[in-house]
């Protein structure tokens, strides 16, 4: 009797979570089906939800029309920068807030989360001006570097380097490392799971970043995915070629999931980390 | 803490990159909005004219920013209750004892790799006038078409539906992690004592994950303030009537397509006041639990 | 003699060696932002193409830059910090900031510096009273559109409608309007691209000034010439058009197309420059038709269309070579051939009159009278006049923006004069914020 309830209400459990899971990727199956009709069959009413032959015909006219090989060129390249550049900058500076005791460490700290308050977006129009007095617009360090400084990752790895024992770091001064080698040799090899959770955070991130790009770029081969993806999108509305438009979005957002589902694994550990404090 | 005291320069090193960064790309052209937004720069930037607070006082004033800054609040606190809200029962569902609950879990984290622009491209073509899915049984149902190019709602609810989607994943992730930090012992204490699973989950699991829901409300905030630009520029351009020009989206517009930067950086100054109190709020909760969650 | 012929020999080969070097080594690449989207995209990239076949010295590198308002802003934007491209697109909307900004030569000025003579008579005269001033061209005349009516033939029929007889005046469109969504073929009946540019165009279509100075052109205006007495009886007749249905709110620019081309829609208020779009989407599944665009009534005397689209501004930090490129393309686009190109997979106006007399020659609108219409339309109308002639706004952008803010509100069943009265407002006052600096 007792069993029967239970095997009832884990039926109910998988119903609403089929349901919902249907229903949250309902989205994309039926981007993915217009991104393989024709223009007239994307078109045809009761909508088609069955897949079609187009879809590389699609892809190769979306990736005509907004030259896609630039943007994704574009985007890997910054994803991968701002990725690297961040984990470094946030573990030297993790590691500067965990295992050394200096003057101004109360005030420094604070001044680096405050990155967390002040997004990007909010200093476009100065960022913008300041980018252009330094001649910087239309490069990658424009789209690069503003990005450098992370509150997550530093939070994420000093959360972490709080837990490593203190004795690792005695035993190593005791042997006669420096600080430099203690990093390198021990604390960096423990925390491959804090950066490939990073590289995701990050990767994402810069893959889906638009409005800063959008910017501070002019010239059409130092544009984005994102970029590249709205162009598309605004193009093709009023014709409403959304078989072209929809081929584009899949490949656009391919990248980013390649990285997640790839360090899934690392993604949740690291998430799991942050959580616990 | 100390552990190579012999070192005393070594640490302002190795903080000087994020330093720098901060201060070049961050304090000093905040500043420089301080500042900015103090002035009017004339249509074509040749000249800077002192306004003093006449910028802050006609924004106020102004009822296109009051309701950009009503509709920015309530475009938030929809995305941050529905989407918090559907994400904690799926990640408490996944978390129960069934069979393929890791299966579920990776199965709703990948909206997490979309982007707002993404999100924007395939709801608006769900809830597109002419050939739209959604417009389509709405329409058989109920013989009203919805049309989100005139309807203030209808757009309204557009952005919302697919700002918690692109956030779904996400959020449920930190859910999940948060649910499978939450002792046994504590829920099984609960349970003996004759506690139902909904009273455990309020009175143990829910408070027990308050980190957690303040790290999430504080991340939506963000996502809602400022990564729904994407979205909002792809999907709706802040129409119908303004009703979806939130404020980083008025920001933008005032500052580059409308060239009227002093008063763009007086908004850029109210609304980091805006995200501070949430940010606040948020540091406040979470050191506040730490205490007893170590 | 012998002699004489190896030198001469010689001296050509060499003449052409260095003729062949420099060019190798003069290539000048010209940036040229457009913001020529869909459809539209390919055909200028094709113009493109074959300007840069000619000549391998004189190249234009065609960048999409964003809709039109981002054109501008983006231009504006980079000028200051030496980004700008040697020749921008910008919307009829951006005239006057860009004759203000102090960024450009204007064109009857081009030829000048560089020593030649160019006949700027050969362009058609409604689009050269549109972008003058004072008798002199400022921008490079290239996509200019009108506004016009399309509908869906089919529909009229079904509805027992003459498909010869489409309406005429607002009342006949809100009339057979009721008669189509009676009959059970559409829901709503009708919807425009460029709300605020059609408000714009009904004002010029019955001789009415947008704004006072001579709408701009004898100064900058200090307020818009409305709400009045016109606009009162135009937006009575849209306002009860979007209480009945008959008129559905479509959006800022192309959105309102898309209705047109599923057959959602029977009427559609549309930029000539859509034509060739919506013909190829539409294709067979109904026949689309065109025609003028309707009037309030004969009360109010005759005016024109506005002239729409795009021109050309040319960057006055270019140095002489550019310009040379420049105005080489400047030529190639204004050769009646790529005109009658442009003009037919567009829709967009030729230029030239050369070009439309090779266009009638050949007999192109016998074969697609659709194309025929924006001309007719555009030549019954009045030309002299400010109204018809186009205003000239320093911030129009915004302007048009509060315009579009009161077609919305009257779209969603708001009180029109209110509406009209509050955007009226905020221009005067955009206005005064301009004329503050401009001295």
């Amino acid at each position: 009797m007792r069993i029967k309830r239970k095997t009832l209400q884990h039926l109910g459990i998988h119903t609403v979570l089929i349901l919902t899971l249907i229903a949250v990727a309902f989205p994309i199956y039926y981007a993915f089906t217009m991104a393989t009709h024709t223009h007239q069959d994307a078109y045809a009413f009761p909508p088609i939800l069955t897949p079609g032959n187009q879809l590389i015909p699609n892809i190769l006219e979306a990736w005509k029309r907004v030259d896609m090989g630039v943007v994704l060129t574009n985007s890997l390249i910054i994803a991968v920068l701002v990725s690297i550049g961040k984990i470094v900058f946030s573990i030297l500076a993790a590691f500067a807030f965990t295992h050394f005791k200096f003057r101004g460490s109360w005030f420094l700290f604070p001044l680096c989360m405050v990155t967390q308050m002040m997004p990007l977006p909010i200093r476009v129009i100065p960022l913008y001006q300041t980018m252009a007095n330094m001649g910087w617009l239309n490069t990658y360090r424009a789209l690069t570097i503003p990005y450098l400084a992370s509150t997550t990752g530093i939070i994420l790895f000093r959360q972490f380097y709080m837990t490593v024992p203190e004795e690792l770091a005695d035993a190593a001064r005791v042997d006669g490392a420096t600080p430099m080698q203690y990093l390198r040799s021990i604390l960096i090899p423990l925390s491959w799971t804090n950066i490939a959770a990073l590289l995701v955070i990050e990767f994402v991130y810069m893959w889906n970043e638009y409005l800063w790009p959008n910017i501070v770029t002019t010239a059409s081969d130092m544009r984005v995915a994102q970029m590249g993806l709205r162009m598309l999108y605004t193009s093709e509305r009023g014709a409403a070629e959304w078989n072209i438009i929809m081929a584009g979005t899949l490949v656009i957002m391919l990248p980013p999931l390649i990285v997640l589902i790839l360090f899934r694994k690392q993604f949740a550990q690291g998430i799991a980390m942050q959580t616990t404090k | 803490m100390d552990r190579f005291p012999k070192h005393r320069f070594l640490p302002y090193g190795l903080i000087l990159p994020s330093l720098t960064v901060i201060v070049v790309f961050l304090i000093i052209p905040f500043g420089q909005a301080i500042y900015q937004s103090f002035f009017r720069v004339s249509p074509f930037g040749r000249q800077l004219r002192y306004v003093g607070w006449r910028n802050f006082v006609e924004m106020f004033r102004s009822p296109e920013y009051l309701s950009s800054f009503q509709n920015t609040l309530i475009f938030s606190v929809l995305v941050i209750g529905i989407g918090l809200t559907i994400a904690l029962i799926i990640a408490v569902l996944t978390t129960q004892k069934i069979r393929g609950a890791g299966f579920y879990q990776v199965a709703f984290i990948w909206t997490y790799a979309m982007s707002p622009i993404i999100a924007g491209v395939m709801w608006s073509l769900i809830f597109d006038p002419s050939i739209g899915i959604l417009t389509h049984a709405i329409a058989t149902v109920t013989g009203y078409r919805i049309n989100y190019f005139t309807d203030t709602v209808a757009a309204f609810i557009l952005v919302t539906v697919a700002s918690v989607w692109v956030m779904l994943g996400y959020n449920i992730c930190f859910f999940v992690a948060g649910l499978q930090n939450v002792p046994h012992e504590l829920k099984e204490a609960a349970a003996i004592d004759g506690a139902t699973p909904l009273q455990t989950f309020w009175v143990v699991t829910f408070p027990m994950l308050s980190p957690t829901t303040a790290f999430l409300i504080f991340v939506n905030t963000v996502y809602a303030f400022f990564q729904s630009f994407g979205l909002i520029d792809v999907v709706t351009q802040g129409g119908p009537n303004r009703t979806t020009e939130f404020l980083i989206y008025k920001i933008y517009r005032d500052g580059f397509g409308r060239m009227q930067e002093g008063q763009a950086a007086a908004q850029s100054v109210v609304l980091f006041i805006l995200v501070a109190i949430v940010g606040a709020f948020q540091i406040y909760t979470s050191t506040r639990k730490s205490v007893y969650n170590r | 003699m012998h002699q004489g012929k190896r030198v001469m020999i010689l001296t050509f080969v060499l003449v052409t060696l260095c003729v062949q070097g420099l060019a190798l080594a003069q290539t000048t690449t010209v940036e040229f932002w457009h913001s020529m989207t869909g459809s539209r995209l390919t055909v200028l990239n094709n113009v493109v193409e074959q300007f840069n076949a000619i000549n391998p010295a004189q190249q234009i590198n065609p960048v999409l830059i964003g809709t039109y308002e981002e054109g501008l802003a983006r231009f504006m934007a980079a000028y200051p910090v030496n980004q700008e491209p040697g020749i921008v697109q910008i919307y009829e909307v951006g005239t006057q900031s860009m004759h203000d900004s102090g960024m450009i030569i204007p064109a009857y000025q081009i030829p000048e510096r560089l020593g030649e003579n160019w006949d700027f008579g050969q362009y058609v005269a409604p689009i050269v009273r549109y972008y003058s001033k004072d008798g002199n061209l400022w921008s490079w005349p290239f996509a200019s559109s009108s506004a016009m009516l399309y509908y869906n033939a089919d529909h009229l029929r079904q509805a027992g409608l003459d498909p010869n007889k489409p309406p005429t005046t607002w009342q006949e469109m809100y009339e057979m309007g009721l008669q189509l969504i009676e009959a059970g073929v559409v829901t709503h009946a009708m919807s425009t691209g460029w709300p605020d540019w059609m408000f714009e165009t009904q004002l010029a279509m019955h001789d009415q000034n947008f704004a006072n100075m001579g709408n701009g052109r004898e100064g900058y205006p200090t307020e818009v010439a409305w709400p009045n007495e016109f606009t009162d009886d135009l937006m009575e007749i849209w306002a009860q058009m979007a209480k009945d249905n008959v008129w559905i709110y479509g959006g800022a620019e192309y959105n309102a197309n898309g209705a047109f081309n599923s057959g959602e829609i029977t009427f559609l208020m549309q930029s000539t420059s859509s034509l060739d779009g919506v013909l190829n989407t539409v294709g067979d599944a109904f026949e689309v038709r065109t025609t003028f665009l309707p009037r309030v009534s004969d009360e109010y005397p005759r005016g024109n269309v506005l002239i729409g689209g795009n021109s050309l501004y040319v960057s006055n930090r270019v140095t002489d070579e550019e310009l040379a490129v420049i105005f080489e393309f400047f030529k190639f686009l204004s050769d009646p051939d790529i005109g009658t190109y442009w003009h037919k997979n567009t829709g967009y106006f030729p230029a030239t009159n050369a070009g439309m007399q090779a266009l009638m020659n050949e007999g192109w609108f016998t074969q697609s009278p659709n194309h025929l219409t924006a001309f007719l339309q555009i030549l019954s109308g009045k030309s002299e006049g400010t109204a018809a002639a186009g205003m000239r706004l320093g911030p129009f952008v915004q302007a048009r923006e509060w315009v579009r803010d009161a077609m919305e509100k009257i779209a969603r069943g708001e009180d029109q004069r209110a509406a009209l009265e509050y955007s009226a407002q905020q221009i005067n006052q955009l206005l005064a914020d301009y004329n503050e600096f401009l001295d």
